[in-house]
């Protein structure tokens, strides 16, 4: 279960204070389907991030089966992170000079072993890309690159996907393919929680949480 | 997939990013090279091209008329062979060569000539150096241009020089000097000629020094060789030790001011390819930070690759600066060109173990600005 009190993210720039998140409460069941929904600049991407263990709040606590993640050394958190966070990218994040089995197993090499290339490999089948296994990302469409980036979420076996605008450069075929994977992993019992500016990924929410300005405006 | 792998892949991918780090490694060792033979090679050449104004030193008998040596270079008297072994196993005076002669001035086939008896050079223990002067055979003779012009003597020739049966090495070109008028042979064959077993006429040094500080440097040497060689007397040719030395303090100076500055130039090259290599890799890192890398693999990822690049750059630099130095050396430095400039594998070595350092060293700033990354900046930039 994810829990995050009074949340709050204030960044400072030269032109002043920007608050990014305002005292947001939020609790998200295990095996929940959310999405955080809202306009450009509402503090959807920062709450993710937070979630994610890689933004610390100014104030409140974001705890993820009752560990505090703030409570927890940077060391405690990347290992965290690794073993129960996927994540999935607008812009897929791919390492370019890897093929797309590689950037899989890039997932799996953060535990400092040899991860299983036949997992990656069944992940790539399921997720139609065991012909472009041995391909670099530049030489992948759109919606092959985020199916990538969905197997490389996918390979630790994690408790939650985070995902950012993922279909965000998809077009509609490609944007159902993805959330249907992510919706997938959402009925094997992973929680997933997508931030979007679009209403594709609502079809498939448990809930959907709309934010403004940093704040929940409403959730349901 | 290993740190390794990922660095050879990345590599592979920004080849230009790589192909000028590693030329400006390939430059700074290539320099290093080129310059430390070149140093060293001037340094012989200096010593070389010096060698026909004399040695720096010159230890004759005490009784000898000193007058009469500074005239006609030659010492009248004697004094005993050991005294070469004597000095050259003291440790209180350093040297770079000795060289024990004995000289006198004959009357041979109606020419007035110099006979020079050598005995083989002596290097400091364990500093084997290159011969500054002929190293003859026994029976052998080396004759002047004078002798063997006047007598038309031509190499292979049996001469007799009084009772002694010598053949002729080699008939020396034109110096303009008083070796036109030499013969030169081996010491035992000049003692036995002019009938003075174990005797020599002169030891000659070169950059003959007295560890113990002082500024006259000839007095302490005076006094340090007096109380060794108890019928022997001690003087300095000033002006061509000074030159000596300060040709090589020029050497050394062009090295402390090129190299620092090359080094520098060289690093600061490296350092901004690196900071290129970390800006268009934000996004990498910011998703290797998201699956859960430490600061460890990031830095080892960018030091690795300087590393590598350093040790590269070390074999191909090392390679170049040696073609460069046999190739070219020759044209610059005539007369030791050809036994001087070789490979020289502790420069290899040095190379290995510095250039890799140096390229890490470079490239520890743009390491440390890839590690504080913000991963939720960079993965939020479109």
């Amino acid at each position: 279960m994810v829990v995050l009190k009074n949340v709050a993210k204030t960044y400072r720039t030269r032109r002043g204070e920007v608050h990014a998140l305002s005292d947001v409460s939020l609790h998200i069941e295990k095996g929940e389907f959310i999405v955080l929904c809202g306009p450009s600049g509402s503090g959807k991407t920062t709450l993710l991030m937070t979630i994610a263990a890689m933004l610390r709040p100014t104030s409140g606590s974001v705890c993820i089966d009752e560990s505090d993640l703030y409570g927890i050394n940077i060391r405690e958190r990347a290992k965290f992170r690794a073993r129960n966070i996927g994540f999935v990218f607008q812009m897929f994040h791919l390492v370019p000079y890897l093929n797309i089995i590689e950037n899989v197993l890039l997932a799996g090499r953060v535990f400092g072993q040899n991860p299983r290339a036949d997992t990656a490999g069944d992940l790539l089948k399921q997720l139609g890309l065991a012909e472009r296994a041995f391909h670099k990302p530049a030489e992948l469409s759109a919606g092959e690159k985020q199916r990538t980036a969905v197997a490389r979420a996918l390979f630790n076996r994690p408790q939650i996907i985070l995902a950012d605008e993922p279909t965000g450069n998809l077009d509609p075929d490609n944007a159902d393919s993805v959330l249907g994977h992510l919706s997938e992993f959402h009925r094997s019992g992973g929680t997933v929680i997508v931030a979007t500016h679009g209403q594709t990924a609502e079809r498939f929410a448990d809930r959907v949480v709309y934010l403004r300005d940093g704040s929940i405006e409403k959730s349901g | 997939m290993s740190i390794l792998a990922l660095i050879l892949k990345e590599i592979h991918h920004r080849k230009i990013n790589f192909a000028l780090g590693l030329l400006a490694v390939v430059t700074a060792v290539t320099l290093f090279i080129g310059f430390f033979t070149a140093g060293k090679a001037s340094n012989r050449e200096t010593a070389r091209l010096m060698l026909s104004m004399g040695y720096n030193m010159h230890i004759i008998a005490k009784n000898a008329d000193m007058n009469q040596f500074l005239i006609t270079g030659i010492a009248d008297e004697t004094m005993p062979e050991q005294y070469l072994t004597k000095l050259a196993s003291q440790k209180r005076i350093s040297y770079n060569h000795l060289l024990a002669t004995l000289q006198k001035e004959i009357s041979w086939r109606g020419l007035d000539v110099i006979l020079t008896g050598l005995a083989p050079e002596v290097c400091p223990p364990g500093r084997k150096k290159p011969p500054m002067s002929f190293e003859i055979e026994p029976g052998s003779v080396y004759v002047g241009y004078r002798v063997a012009e006047s007598l038309g003597l031509k190499q292979g020739d049996r001469v007799k020089i009084r009772e002694k049966e010598l053949t002729i090495f080699r008939c020396l070109a034109e110096s303009g000097g008083a070796d036109d008028i030499r013969i030169q042979c081996r010491l035992p064959d000049a003692q036995e000629i002019l009938e003075v077993p174990g005797r020599i006429s002169e030891i000659r040094a070169v950059d003959c020094l007295c560890f113990a500080d002082a500024n006259d440097l000839v007095t302490v040497l005076r006094k340090e060789i007096g109380s060794l060689l108890p019928e022997a007397q001690v003087f300095q040719a000033k002006a061509i030790a000074e030159a000596r030395a300060g040709q090589r303090q020029m050497v050394r100076n062009l090295f402390a001011v090129i190299m620092p500055f090359t080094i520098i130039a060289c690093g600061v090259w490296i350092g901004v390819l690196a900071i290129m290599n970390v800006r268009d890799r934000q996004q990498e890192i910011g998703i290797m930070r998201a699956l859960g890398y430490g600061s460890g693999p990031i830095t080892l990822l960018f030091l690795g690759k300087a590393a590598l690049i350093g040790l590269l750059g070390a074999v191909v630099g090392f390679l170049l600066g040696t073609a460069l130095a046999l190739n070219f050396g020759p044209d610059v430095f005539k007369l030791t060109a050809e036994k001087m400039i070789k490979p020289e594998i502790f420069l290899l070595i040095v190379s290995l173990i510095f250039a890799p350092v140096f390229a890490a060293v470079s490239s520890f700033i743009p390491a440390m600005i890839a590690v504080v990354y913000d991963p939720a900046v960079t993965l939020r930039e479109e």
